[in-house]
């Protein structure tokens, strides 16, 4: 113990601007000082957000018609996602090419052009420059020069592709095609969305943590069942439940499944409308009809929390479906937000059961709800970052032991070992 | 439409009764003030004005919201804290024999207990369907629509 403390004392000692060295034991340690500092703060804009990463803007759902758009971050970077006249969806950086203004101020809208305010500069719907006001002067005087070239001036536009009907983005042209990228993960997507989908509403959570507290949430399949006890509280056996994680084989991406109701063998629809039954008959919930679950694949997967490097989160819970966006703002905050959808062809039962199923997670989620406020304690007990890494030796210490077994943090392991290589450390 | 001044207060009072519950940390108490068909819902003014359907809390009845409250208390995790209601505007809209419409405004201001942090958290209108039987208000329908977009942390406690 008093090893420990004059330890943690002479690393207080040490200089002002600490050289940023990653602990020798490699991917099973992240140095507190990733989550506090400023200055790596700016290198993962650079290096991650703005670097070979692909990046989840929206649902093509989000704008259906040719004009629509819809106003979002990579990382701190203002961008839009615009569907042109073809009904393709354009990613474009949303500062006007001139001095920098935002370009669309709403979250959602429809327009023929883009158009900035402060000088009236205005884009297609791809982002190229159309019409600069007064670029000719009046009487001969003014306007922009003779050499001004139109086709050098539109918005920054960004690598745009889809799959299942979510929209990505990346700043690069090197990384590989979104599906490539995505590899093996990629399924859990194609399983889950199969035809065109339909927004429920938004849920926007606002974590005072640094983002990487809340992205390495998703991949930790050991904390799910001993911080989220209401499933233990409410006597909700999981215990017979198979699960499994799949990892791409670069280890950027996750997917993680549970599979509910695998012990009945029932071949009506009844036994696919399978509850997660109490075992605990002294506390239990008066209405349990919250959880009721209908195996809408048929493949028995009753939850399926997929991320994907580095800022975005896919679930399925029970029958509500969600897509995760973590969008940075600042060392200090983040804002995780929610995007609730069915399918456009839902009937209102089905509509009725998701709606209710979002008691179970979001800002007020019954499951779930723990998330943010531990990404907000961790944050503030490493203070300052100076001292200390985290410990990730659950189910191994490189990136391939723990398999894919739920008691590991393979794939925290593996997002470090992303991370260094995109932030050179 | 008639309103005697009886029927102002009970409606005044069952509004205020329901924010006070809270703030005592009685909230347990608040789902006797929801009819036993009563529907308790909050939602963002983002999802409201976009017709969006999507509440972050959605109790079709008292057992969903006793459900959701004995959660709170014995499941969840997260920061202790406490919340401040302060409610103005109370306006009748209608009266449809026992059954009143009923708007105001909310403030919730939020104080942490572990570092005494106090903050605003909530601001937005309460649309309620208010029933009046033997001198008594209960919620028919209680629709917290909250005017930020975004919720700090998380809503656990019910508001």
């Amino acid at each position: 113990m008093l090893e420990k403390t004059i330890t943690m004392h002479q690393d207080l000692r040490s200089i002002a601007n600490p050289a940023r060295i990653w602990p020798e034991e490699g991917v099973s340690r992240a140095p507190y000082w990733t989550y506090t500092d400023p200055n790596i703060y700016l290198l993962e804009q650079a290096n991650i957000f703005r670097g070979h990463s692909w990046h989840y803007l929206g649902l093509e759902a989000e704008v259906p018609n040719s004009g629509d758009y819809k106003t979002t971050y990579i990382g701190d970077t203002s961008v839009l996602m615009v569907r042109s006249e073809e009904g393709l969806i354009n990613g474009m950086v949303n500062r006007c090419a001139h001095r920098g203004n935002m370009v669309c101020r709403d979250a959602f809208g429809t327009a023929e052009s883009l158009y900035c305010v402060y000088h009236a500069w205005s884009y297609d719907l791809k982002g190229n420059l159309k019409n600069a006001a007064f670029s000719r002067g009046i009487r001969g005087e003014g306007g922009l020069p003779k050499d001004f070239d139109k086709a050098q001036h539109g918005l920054t536009q960004l690598r745009t592709q889809t799959i299942g009907g979510l929209v990505f983005a990346t700043f690069s042209q090197e990384v590989e095609s979104l599906e490539e990228w995505l590899g093996d993960v990629a399924y859990g997507i194609k399983r889950l969305l199969t035809r065109p989908l339909k927004v429920l509403g938004y849920d926007t959570q606002r974590i005072h943590s640094n983002w990487k507290n809340y992205h390495e949430n998703p991949r930790d399949s050991y904390h799910a069942n001993i911080l989220h006890t209401f499933y233990g509280t409410f006597g909700l056996s999981r215990q017979s439940q198979e699960s499994g994680m799949v990892l791409d084989q670069f280890g950027k991406h996750s997917c993680f499944y549970t599979k509910a109701g695998t012990e009945k063998n029932d071949a009506n629809y009844q036994s696919t409308t399978s509850e997660l039954r109490s075992h605990n008959d002294q506390l239990k919930l008066e209405d349990p009809s919250i959880l009721k679950w209908v195996d809408e694949i048929g493949d028995g997967v009753s939850v399926q929390i997929l991320s994907t490097y580095p800022s975005f989160v896919l679930h399925q819970i029970a029958n509500s479906l969600a897509t995760r966006q973590l969008l940075p703002k600042g060392q200090g905050q983040c804002d995780l937000v929610w995007t609730y959808f069915g399918f456009a062809d839902d009937d209102e039962q089905t509509t009725q059961r998701r709606l209710m199923q979002i008691n179970l997670a979001g800002s007020a989620g019954m499951i779930s709800v723990e998330d943010a406020a531990v990404c907000e304690m961790t944050y503030r007990a490493i203070a300052d970052g100076q001292v200390g890494n985290s410990f990730i030796e659950m189910g191994g210490k490189d990136l391939t032991s723990g398999g894919s077994s739920k008691l590991s943090e393979r794939a925290i392991r593996n997002f470090w070992h992303n991370y260094r290589q995109d932030m050179h450390l | 439409m008639l309103i005697n001044e009886i029927e102002h207060r009970l409606i005044e009072h069952l509004i205020f009764e329901w924010a006070r519950r809270i703030d005592e940390n009685r909230v347990e108490a608040i789902t006797e003030l929801l009819a036993p068909n009563g529907r308790y819902t909050v939602q963002s003014r983002f999802n409201a004005d976009r017709n969006l359907p999507h509440c972050v809390i959605d109790c079709h009845s008292p057992a969903q919201l006793r459900d959701r409250i004995l959660s709170m208390r014995i499941a969840n995790i997260y920061e202790p804290h406490h919340y401040r209601h302060m409610i103005s505007g109370i306006q009748i809209l209608s009266k449809e024999q026992k059954t009143f419409e009923v708007v105001s405004n909310f403030t919730i201001i939020r104080t942490m207990e572990l570092d005494g942090q106090i903050q605003i958290v909530f601001t937005g209108q309460a649309k309620d369907q208010i029933q009046i039987e033997n001198n008594q208000g209960v919620f028919i329908k209680r629709h917290l629509i909250f005017d930020s977009r975004t919720i700090e942390t998380l809503l656990v406690i019910p508001i």
